[in-house]
């Protein structure tokens, strides 16, 4: 393999594919192919009529699940593996089209918002190189640098709440609990999922904003202390039911081992569980960030609203803005770079949970490697 | 900003093609923006695409069973959630066609009649009698109107945006089209009618401890520093030694800019405030919150736990009673804005108002309309004046 050189490799496995591409058609009835085709064929050609938002989208559309339906009666092996790809590739294409569109939309704020470094034009540099937010009067400037503080802020108190309560309920419930109390505990924080964000925020807006305005003499009770607690507690059943799932999944011959040299169920579970289990605890926890970076409703009631930093930068005692409550707050009412800065906004929140990703998916493939031995 | 603009007029195509495409999709988004529908002044971008669903099908009637094929199409309305409760309260009362027996809806009975019942005087149902004078023919019965009405709820610009490209027959605005379409006066006279209802107040609230504190007026020049935080506490203004807690709007919407534009004299002033609020309930819980908070949001919020302040407008005191010589009701009172609904002139309508729209608007001109739909739903009436000057703009009646 070594020895060949990576331009025939290359032209080698263009002919394999091309042989096995023909081998294929050879083996397969030519009126499946046919109908695979058109279904195909039909729900691309759907595709580029949306894409030109053109009326006539339906037909392709109508033929594609004509054809699929009666290809469904007739070839149903091959049907089957053609449509399960066109769905992988429609979830594909999806996330490609949204992320080209903020990208798109997010360009005018990026072009209002350049500043020169060293006589070269840096486009966007400006919402990160100075503070000021403010899309209607004098200097109009869209800096995100505000927003970003909070998303931070508030990410923190949350990671700081959710973590730990998290972490050691998901060991209880794994480890500790007996099995009664496992069956009852664990169907109640699912339940604590479901409840919808805007009620964590109208509680918040309406008991705790109030209550925090005269417990701590502040003007006004937007707090980010405040909102990254019930952001944290909104991203506490994630943590919960992630990490529960990766302790749970520890084999027991490692904690029956641990425990017939002599080590106590503490010992065993400092040591062997939850070491064993770190890629899913970590998995969970940074699960748990993801939620509360893109968590909109609670941030958008609870907070003031106006894109400013605390001083000095950790007083968590006001609470002014995130990158999503600024997107919540200001689409109604925004048109030209103002919306196309709330895209940018959106652009930054998306990097950053990309960023976010591809952490976890490192760090597990990093804890697999030293707990398979591999290295 | 011509690319900008350009970008815009594909997202309305996109627009109409998802509508006529994806109704039952568009239904439910319609569903989703009537609650989001936050204050009345949002120039809204019009993103949410489901509004224009319910001028859509603006051939089709509420009533379909009832109405007759021939039956002339409903009238459809959407924008402003400011000027939604006169519109919508004038629709639900058109649709009922409430006989003139009945006394508490329309006309009179020994139990009482309805406002300005003395100016119209007669045997018709509700909406028999102001579809009648412009030619539509009674029905005669309750709950079939000659035509039905449908008003949906959005924003400022949505509305407009929806009476601009066909969507509905009337856009309900709480700011002027010129600003919500950005298009000047000319094209505006030349595309569209701009029928003004009534007015809306924007008073000033204080948290009722500061109120009680003795803070019940304050002078313009007060609220302008107040808003651009030259002044941060409430005794530089004669109240008590408490930080005060601004509340805004949200930027660039409707509201905010009419106050920078009516308070603080330019659209795009700078302001200061604590905080940003979306919705007139938001602002009247935050009032109600705070003992040290001012804040502005329409009159028909007005509730316990805030007070109106008078304000002192270089000499003249505008105060928040109907019976003092100048009050915050009055159209001088610098921070009113009217309300407008919009027609727009095409080929077909070469006066920018059809019959249809023509005998629902013309409801909400008379005293009775001014009375149960403008005044009642706490907004602020039109002088007679500026009645004439709206019905004139009418087509002539049958």
């Amino acid at each position: 393999m070594s020895f060949i050189t990576p331009k025939t490799d290359w032209r080698d496995s263009i002919d394999r594919r091309l042989t096995r591409t023909q081998e294929f058609i050879d083996d397969t009835d030519p009126a499946a192919l046919a109908v695979v085709a058109v279904a195909m064929g039909s729900l691309l050609a759907a595709f580029v009529g949306f894409l030109l938002a053109s009326p006539w989208t339906a037909v392709p559309l109508g033929a594609f699940l004509v054809a699929t339906g009666y290809g469904w009666v007739r070839h149903q092996a091959l049907v089957a593996r053609a449509v399960t790809f066109a769905m992988t590739t429609v979830t594909l294409v999806t996330l490609g089209l949204i992320v080209v569109f903020i990208f798109a939309e997010s360009i005018p704020a990026f072009q209002y918002e350049s500043a020169r470094v060293f006589g070269v034009s840096v486009p966007g540099l400006g919402m990160f190189a100075q503070a000021r937010w403010d899309a209607v009067s004098d200097p109009v400037r869209y800096s995100l640098l505000p927003m970003i503080h909070g998303t931070v802020m508030v990410t923190a108190i949350a990671t700081l709440v959710a973590a730990p309560l998290g972490v050691s309920a998901a060991l209880f419930i794994a480890e500790i609990a007996p099995p009664r109390v496992r069956e009852l505990v664990k169907p109640g924080i699912e339940v604590l999922a479901g409840i919808p964000s805007i009620v964590y925020g109208f509680i918040g807006f309406t008991v705790i904003n109030p209550w925090a305005g005269g417990a701590f003499a502040l003007n006004g009770g937007s707090t980010y202390l405040f909102v990254g607690i019930v952001v944290g507690l909104m991203a506490l059943p994630t943590v919960v039911s992630v990490a529960e799932d990766a302790l749970t999944s520890v084999p027991d011959v490692m904690k029956d081992g641990s425990l017939a040299l002599g080590a106590t169920d503490w010992q065993s579970m400092t040591a062997i569980t939850l070491p064993a289990a770190f890629s899913g605890v970590s998995a969970a926890v940074l699960l748990g960030v993801g939620r509360a970076i893109g968590e909109t409703m609670a941030a958008t009631v609870m907070l003031a609203g106006v894109p400013r930093i605390s001083e000095p930068l950790i007083n968590v005692f006001y609470g002014y803005e995130t990158l999503t409550s600024l997107i919540a707050r200001g689409y109604g009412s925004a048109n030209g770079v103002h919306e196309s800065a709330l895209f940018a906004a959106g652009v930054v929140l998306f990097v950053t949970v990309l960023c976010l990703s591809l952490a976890s998916q490192y760090i597990e493939a990093r804890m697999r490697r030293r707990l398979g031995g591999a290295e | 900003m011509s690319g900008n603009s350009g970008r815009q007029a594909g997202a309305v195509s996109r627009r109409k093609y998802l509508l006529s495409s994806a109704a039952i999709g568009a239904a439910g988004l319609a569903g989703c923006s009537g609650n989001s529908g936050s204050d009345g002044g949002d120039g809204s971008d019009g993103s949410d695409g489901g509004d224009g669903s319910d001028g859509g099908d603006g051939g089709d009637s509420s009533n379909t069973i009832e109405s007759e094929s021939s039956a002339p199409a409903t009238v459809t309305a959407e924008g402003s959630s400011t000027v939604y409760p006169i519109s919508n309260k004038g629709s639900s009362y058109w649709n009922s066609n409430s006989p003139a027996s009945d006394g508490e809806y329309w006309g009179s009975n020994s139990e009482g009649s309805v406002a300005g019942w003395d100016q119209i005087e007669t045997d018709q149902n509700i909406a028999d009698y102001f579809a009648s004078l412009y030619g539509f023919e009674a029905t005669g019965e309750r709950s079939n109107p000659p035509f039905a009405t449908r008003v949906a709820l959005s924003h400022s610009g949505t509305g407009c945006e929806a009476v601009r490209d066909g969507l509905v027959d009337i856009g309900n605005s709480s700011g002027p089209i010129t600003a919500e379409l950005d298009i000047s006066e000319s094209q505006r006279d030349e595309n569209y009618v701009d029928h003004v209802v009534g007015r809306d107040g924007q008073p000033v609230f204080v948290s009722q401890e500061i109120y009680d504190a003795g803070v019940d007026q304050l002078t313009g020049e007060q609220i302008r520093g107040i808003y651009q935080g030259d002044i941060a506490n409430w005794s530089d203004v004669g109240g008590p030694d408490r930080e005060i807690y601004v509340v805004g709007r949200a930027e660039g919407s409707g509201t905010d800019t009419s106050f920078r534009l009516n308070m603080l004299g330019d659209a795009d002033a700078p302001m200061d405030v604590d905080t940003r609020l979306g919705q007139n309930q938001q602002v009247q819980q935050v009032l109600q919150d705070n003992d040290n908070a001012i804040g502005y949001m329409a009159l028909a919020f007005a509730g316990s736990g805030i007070q109106a302040v008078a304000i002192d407008f270089e000499g003249t005191v505008y105060r928040p009673d109907a019976d003092a010589e100048n009050t915050i009701f009055d159209s001088e009172y610098p921070l009113n804005r009217d309300l407008h609904m919009y027609t727009r002139i095409d080929e077909e309508t070469p006066d920018g108002t059809d019959m249809r729209e023509a005998a629902f608007l013309n409801m909400f001109l008379t005293e009775f309309g001014q009375k149960t739909f403008v005044e009642d739903v706490n907004y602020i009436t039109l002088p007679t004046s500026d009645i004439e000057a709206e019905r004139a703009k009418l087509p002539d009646q049958a």
